[in-house]
């Protein structure tokens, strides 16, 4: 019925003939091929597919053209190439293919033919065969495709309508059908839930990941309280959460009515100066202080430093949600040009056009205020409590931005997926409403996310060689965001996150009644497809796309001080030994102040702190931190910067990495945001004239030898009684054996072919056999690492999720004072619960 | 080669003598970070304080001879490491320098016939400021005495810096301010004194003066062959005093026929072969404007050399005669003579007009852009000002145009001429940089020599006049930054091609250095013929002696050899970027966070060393797996199959 012929129709006359050919195609084995080569999710099918199509490949592939065959399903448009590999039937599944792009990315389809160029909606008509056809994505890739004249013009025709009828315009309704496409069958539910959960990583689910990232950071005399348990203390915070140990849970409990949304101070991080980094919300103002709460409130904002506290404020200079939103929106429009409306902003206004989004200017407003931070923590022996009123956008953005700055384990992959589990997810960053993947609540949203990882970017591309991770890294997660299938993006607290888990019992909903925003209609439907974690990275992308993820070779620091010009770094001038205990300060817009009214308990009316701020106010303290920030200011007004410093020891990794926020340093993030742009180029080559960039492909033949090097060291290097587990299982085996609470090694390293420490072999002998306790042999494993006294409590784990213990390369802080651990407290060690 | 050995030694030397302050002075440039980790430290405190315009003494790396032989001076010492031939003319305490980035400083000047040295004593490390008198554009009494009995003088300078001095008047009125003695040396030429580069005496082991060579080079390309031969027509630059004595032109025009194509042709610059595709035989050669004149005026000879031209080349039967002048620009030529050729006139040509603009619009871009990145920038409006300058935008064109060119020879294999009014600035960039798109010799060290050697210095472009070595002439019409826009976008490749070019950033900004330092005798003179006359190869180092006698430190360790790649940039402003290690490096804040090229040099380090490890290890498994299939159950049994996983 469908002829060659270039005559209109209508494609609402397609809807019986898709469903037909969707049951004709979906064969009887769900883990069918398609004939020509494509690799099918199981429950997937192909609704249609053009043969001859050539695919335009980015400067990043290697720019030119290559051929293959392209398909629609229901699930995604995939491309594959004529002569790629066959696919291998047993592999598990991956979502998206290298070529492919997920329905639900697509923003709008376009179609060039002859003379002209149009939009296609699900509703609309051609009157002439496409020669190209391009897919605006959400993520800003730009996919286009070319039709050779050999495409039969009906198969052209089809599969521009199929797509077009079928990539979901932003509607209501639509996520829940994309992601039953995509996970709904029982085959991928199956597999989804037999999925293990990386181990590598901290999830910061339980009290005990908490535990972890305190004994990780040396920060001692705090705790991990469970109060807020079933959320009854505040909605949006996590179950866990970590407050001064000193601080009972009864006495924690009053505090929440003084925060906006019951965010009290919490703490995030301590910098091995001994600073703790906090984060809070906004103070409710109207509220009664009793003598007890502001006693307790002291305590919580004051944490274990007594002298100093400094609030800084991040609604004021920091850019709004709306803002970033905004800015946003106008970066996409000059990025993607647009070839059906041709509204390309011509060539010679792109820099004020650039200029005129604001972006740059919000990332430079978030690195400069996350740069104070760094450099007031680095002091040393202070509190610093971020505070923005919700504590939901900035407050994350700010706090993670200084934890990637100042701690090389927040620079690794790992550490980094830590970073964001703990700062985004954990702590109710609103994903859910901020993405707006149902596209019904435009006020609210607005990319944060987005804008801290291009901080993240500039950040990496100022220090390339202090990143684990890589470009590619972010660009995977930026382009994740797009996809409404993680459970870390569809929900907005972990409250949400519990409910859609299907875990009623842990679950609670107030007496109030709290309005189930994500699933009006079918909360607890069983049928709901489990969504995976946006951290497993191998159920997206392939293994050649996700080695890129890491640099081959980990980050060494430099054997100089990095002197970006801008910060004297000796820290021992700036050390604020003089200030009265319990001052508070407020910093805000580079000026430390004493507003009467910063801590409302102690302005005005309740008078009883009064006398002891009037202290903190005193002269001698302001300029001891003015001076603290001064060669930070200093940089900003070049005039005024000094040569004082002098020649440094060794450079202390925790030095943060300052960038350097001028004009010319603030770069854009081509391989984001001018990935599509079509009309970047002039005009078009089909001859390749480079390759992927050299320094990836050294890293590339560098891990490649590191794992042709691990296969054979593992053999030669090991005396005999190696069992010999493969060494490529080596790695599956860490991720899968994960539930087991055995102690777990990381991945062998090439690098120590001949130290004790490249032993994995026979433990991961042992670790496949043993279920419970690993042997005591696995204790001396960690080399690398503190006495504990001969503790090898870190061996055993606790028997749930939290196997995350066993990372042993995280823990960075060798200090004295940390001999006593939180762990090993009489009062932490007792069940969370009991403390109620 | 045999003086070799001798710099090694004078190279020891130095390490011993003077380690501190050569890698304070050394070490300070954007990119050139691939320096020892420990010279890193120091250099880093020092452009801290702002010691960076000692940029231009990397010289100062292979020992200049009468220096090392004298007593090993202290860094301490209140005078600069002087150069073979170099003499202290003046020096002057109290002597305020006001540093747009650190503040004024107190210190010491010393100017000699080379350079103006400037130390400050008072701080820690000390600041020190070497500038080449070469690079100074102008020198201007600022206002009058202050009530402090100051008087203070700007330092104009022609890479991108104003440099401010102050001291107090002086009692004895007789005497000259020290920055009037500096004028003299600044400007040797205006006041009958010799270029500094034909007093320097510096012996390297390499002589640049060789690297290129006519003759081999066409030789290279393959030429001659049965189309195009090699003529002496110009051995005495009769024909055309601009163009060098040797020139490829097609075979079947004989040498009178060229002397009437030069009277058509402006300045006589005639159409000439630069290069030849090695398969299609598609050329691309340079000529100047014809004389076509209000009258439209024609000439038969050089309608039938463009058509020889054009038969030279079997693959195709159109020729493209790129005009790099913008249309209007090139029209308002005839009124003076010039013009474009006509299709009329030319038969199967095709003129397409580049629309690159003259040099007196690119000095002024230039202009407006040191205004914008000098001393400060305006952080909120950086971009809409650097757009505003228009440089990106004439980097693009002039890119762009080269772009066509390549992308004619290569994708079309059809022949191209190219030539703008006179064929020395725009047609030499668009040469030279279509050249390097598409010959992979060009992008090695040597043959980038070869390529300036060529392509600028023999062809004639007028360096001397667009630059003006040692004239105190600064409003010169003449004066203009062709030469820096083709470094420019030769630095654009780069960017954009990591891997192609052999050579690094450090290379580029080196070369810009002496352009202006006047050390070296390359950039001297505005043709072939006067540098003959001056005997500049005889009289003066060439910087390609300094260049090739350390390779390493101007080597790109991620440089591939693509042979047979063409390079196809793209063009679009969105891909450009300023060139910010070279425009804003002597800002402090500017520097870069990180020695990215010490990173290339570990991974490449650490590559070999794997590579290393895993042959090593190979080969034991293959002989322990070789003695162990005597021995029945040896441990390694299981690892040989491992071997297939490459």
């Amino acid at each position: 019925m469908l002829t060659g012929s270039k005559t209109t129709f209508k494609v609402r006359q397609m809807l019986p003939d898709i469903k037909e050919r969707m049951l004709s195609q979906s064969g009887v084995s769900a883990r069918s091929r398609d004939v020509l080569g494509l690799r099918c999710l199981p429950g997937e099918c192909v609704l249609q597919r053009a043969v001859m199509v050539r695919k335009k490949l980015s400067a990043r592939e290697g720019r030119g053209w290559v051929s293959g065959t392209l398909f629609c399903t229901h699930f995604r448009v995939a491309f594959v190439p004529q002569d790629s590999p066959k696919p291998d039937d047993n592999a598990d599944p991956v979502l998206l293919g290298d070529h492919d792009v997920a329905l639900a990315s697509i923003e709008k389809v376009v179609v060039v033919g002859p003379n002209r160029t149009k939009l296609v909606t699900p509703n609309s008509s051609l009157k002439f065969t496409p020669e190209e056809l391009v897919l605006y994505c959400r993520d800003l890739r730009v996919v286009c495709f070319l039709f050779d004249r050999l495409t039969p013009d009906a198969q052209v025709l089809e599969i521009t309508y199929t797509i077009a009828k079928t990539y979901q315009p932003p509607k209501p309704g639509s996520v829940l059908s994309f992601q039953n496409a995509a996970l709904g069958s029982v085959e991928m539910k199956q597999f989804l839930s037999n999925r293990r959960r990386n181990t590598d990583m901290n999830w910061f689910e339980s009290a005990s990941d908490w535990e972890h990232e305190l004994e990780r950071s040396g920060a001692s005399g705090w705790r991990v309280s469970s109060v807020n348990d079933r959320f009854e203390m505040s909605t949006s915070l996590p179950r866990s959460i970590v407050v001064p140990q000193k601080v009972l849970d009864t006495e924690l409990k009053k505090s929440f009515a003084h925060f906006n949304e019951g965010r009290i101070p919490r703490w995030c991080w301590r910098h091995p100066r001994g600073s703790d980094l906090l984060r809070m919300a906004s103070f409710q103002n109207n509220i009664y202080h009793e003598k007890d709460d502001i006693r307790n409130l002291e305590m919580i904002l004051f944490g274990c430093q007594s002298s100093l506290c400094v609030v800084v404020e991040l609604d004021e200079e920091l850019p709004s949600p709306a803002d970033i939103q905004l800015a946003h929106s106008r970066l996409r429009a000059l990025c993607l040009g647009d070839i059906s409306t041709s509204v390309s902003v011509p060539d010679d206004k792109w820099l004020s056009t650039l200029e005129s989004t604001h972006w740059l200017d919000y990332t430079r407003s978030c690195l400069r205020k996350a740069s104070e931070v760094a450099c007031l923590l680095r002091g040393g022996h202070l509190t610093v409590a971020l505070q923005e009123a919700d504590d939901r956008d900035m407050g994350c953005v700010v706090c993670s931005l200084v934890q990637v700055m100042c701690d090389p384990h927040c620079r690794t992959q790992s550490g980094f997926q830590s970073l964001v589990q703990k700062e985004w997810v954990m702590s109710g960053h609103r994903f859910y409403s901020r993405i707006n993947y149902h596209r019904d609540n435009d006020k609210e949203e607005a990319p944060v996310f987005l804008l801290f990882l291009d901080c993240v970017w500039q950040l990496l591309s100022q220090y390339p060689s202090r990143f684990q991770l890589t470009g590619d890294f972010l660009l995977a997660l930026h382009d994740s965001i797009h996809l409404p299938l993680f459970s870390s993006f569809l929900a907005n607290c972990q409250r949400e996150r519990c409910k859609r888990s299907q875990n009623p019992g842990q679950s609670y909903t107030p007496v109030n009644g709290w309005r189930d925003m994500l699933h009006p209609d079918s909360s607890s439907d069983p049928s709901d497809p489990p969504l995976p974690s946006v951290w497993d990275w191998s159920l997206q992308y392939s293994k050649h796309r996700r080695d890129r993820f890491t640099q081959p070779m980990p980050p060494i620091p430099p054997l100089q001080p990095l002197l970006n010009g801008n910060l004297n770094t000796n820290p021992d001038s700036h050390r604020l030994t003089d200030t009265i205990p319990g001052s508070v300060f407020l910093l805000s817009r580079g000026i430390f102040s004493c507003p009467a009214n910063l801590l409302p308990w102690r302005s005005g009316s309740s008078g009883v702190y009064k006398k002891s701020h009037r202290r903190a106010a005193s002269s001698e303290n302001v300029p001891g931190l003015e001076r603290l920030l001064k060669a930070w200011a200093q940089a900003e007004f070049p005039q005024g910067l000094t040569s004082s410093s002098g020649p440094q020891g060794p450079l202390d990794p925790y030095e943060p990495l300052l960038p350097l926020l001028m004009g010319p340093c603030m770069g854009l993030w081509r391989e984001c945001y001018l990935r599509g742009a079509l009309h970047a180029q002039a005009f078009s080559h089909p001859v390749s004239a480079n390759h992927p960039h050299p320094v990836e492909r050294l890293a590339r033949e560098v891990q490649q030898l590191k794992d042709k090097l691990e296969q054979v060291s593992t053999g030669t290097d090991l005396n005999p009684p190696t069992k010999m587990a493969e060494p490529r299982r080596t790695d599956t085996n860490l991720n899968q054996n994960t539930n087991n609470g055995t102690f777990l090694f990381p991945a062998s390293r090439p690098q120590s072919a001949g130290n004790p420490r490249a032993a994995p072999p026979p433990t991961s002998t042992n670790h496949q056999t043993s279920q419970g306790f690993p042997p005591a042999s696995a204790a001396p494993s960690r080399p690398g690492h503190r006495d504990n006294g001969g503790s090898n409590k870190h061996t055993f784990l606790f028997g749930h999720s939290s196997v995350a213990e066993a990372r042993p390369d995280q823990r960075y802080y060798p200090a004295p004072q940390n001999a006593k651990l939180p762990k090993s407290n009489g009062i932490q060690s007792a069940p969370p619960h009991d403390r109620l | 080669m045999e003086k070799s050995g001798s710099i090694d030694s004078l190279g020891s030397k130095r390490s011993s003598s003077r380690q501190p302050s050569v890698d304070s002075l050394s070490s300070t440039s954007t990119s050139r970070s691939d320096r020892s980790a420990q010279a890193k430290a120091a250099s880093a405190m020092s452009c801290d304080s702002g010691a960076t315009p000692t940029e231009l003494s990397p010289e100062l790396r292979v020992k200049p001879k009468t220096a090392a032989k004298q007593v090993p001076r202290d860094s301490d010492k209140e005078e600069p490491q002087l150069l073979p031939n170099e003499t202290v003319h003046d020096m002057a305490q109290d002597v305020t320098y006001f540093c747009p980035f650190i503040g004024a400083m107190r210190g010491t000047v010393t100017v000699t016939n080379y350079r103006l040295f400037f130390r400050c004593m008072d701080r820690e490390p000390s600041f020190v400021l070497d500038l080449p008198l070469g690079v100074v554009s102008r020198v201007e009494k600022i206002g009058s005495a202050s009530s402090r009995g100051d008087v203070s003088y700007g330092l104009v300078c022609k890479d991108m810096r104003n440099l401010r001095f102050a001291h107090k008047q002086l009692e004895d009125t007789l005497r000259k301010s020290i920055f009037e003695v500096l004028v003299k040396f600044a400007f040797p030429v205006s006041n009958g004194l010799q270029i500094f580069a034909c007093e320097y005496g510096q012996v390297f082991p390499e002589n640049g003066w060789k690297v290129y060579d006519a003759v081999s080079e066409y030789k290279r390309q393959g030429i001659p062959n049965e189309s195009w031969r090699v003529t002496k027509v110009n051995d005495h630059y009769e024909v055309c005093d601009t163009y060098p004595s040797t020139l490829a032109v097609p075979v079947n025009i004989p040498d009178e026929e060229l002397k009437r194509v030069a009277a058509f042709r402006a300045k006589g610059r005639i159409p000439v072969l630069s290069w030849i595709h090695p398969e299609s035989q598609a050329t691309v050669t340079r000529c100047s404007q014809p004389m076509v004149g209000v009258n439209g005026k024609r000439s038969k000879e050089d309608e039938k050399y463009l058509q020889a031209i054009m038969d030279a080349n079997a693959q195709s039967h159109k020729l493209f005669i790129f005009d790099a002048r913008p249309s209007v620009n090139a029209a308002a030529n005839k009124m003076k003579g010039g013009g474009y050729e006509s299709e009329d006139a030319y038969q199967n040509a095709e003129l397409v007009f580049l629309d690159i603009h003259n040099i007196h619009v690119m000095r002024e871009s230039l202009r407006k852009l040191k205004d914008v990145v000098y001393p400060n920038i305006e952080d909120s409006h950086w971009l809409s000002n650097l757009e505003s300058t228009h440089w990106l935008e004439h980097i693009k064109l002039i890119l762009a145009g080269a772009l066509r060119i390549a992308d004619k020879v290569e994708s079309g294999k059809t022949s191209v001429v190219v030539h703008c009014s006179d064929g020395w600035d725009r047609t030499g960039q668009l040469t030279s940089l279509a050249m390097l798109m598409l010959d992979a010799h060009y992008r090695t060290i040597r043959g980038f020599e070869v390529l300036l050697e060529k392509e600028w210095l023999s062809f004639g472009h007028r360096f001397q006049l667009r630059v003006g070595h040692g004239d105190k002439n600064h409003t010169d019409a003449d004066r203009s930054p062709v030469f820096i826009q083709f470094i420019d976008c030769v630095w654009q490749l780069t960017r954009q091609f990591p891997a192609a070019f052999e050579f690094n950033e450090n290379f580029l900004v080196t070369i810009l250095d002496h352009l202006y330092s006047c050390l070296f005798g390359t950039f001297l003179c505005n043709s072939e013929q006067q540098r003959l006359k001056e005997e500049i190869p005889k009289r003066t180092v060439s910087l390609w002696s300094y260049i090739n006698s350390q390779l390493e430190d101007f080597t790109n360790p991620l440089y591939v050899n693509y042979t047979n790649h063409v390079l196809f940039p793209v063009v679009s402003l969105r891909h450009l970027e300023l060139w910010v290690g070279y425009y804003i490096r002597w800002n402090p804040r500017m520097r870069p966070q990180e020695p990215v090229h010490q990173r290339y040099k570990e991974l490449l380090a650490k590559r070999a060393e794997l590579q290393k490890r895993v042959d090593d290890l190979q080969r034991e498994v293959t002989n322990r797996s070789a003695s162990s299939s005597e021995r029945a159950g040896s441990p390694t049994r299981s690892i040989t199959p491992v071997q297939t996983f490459v």
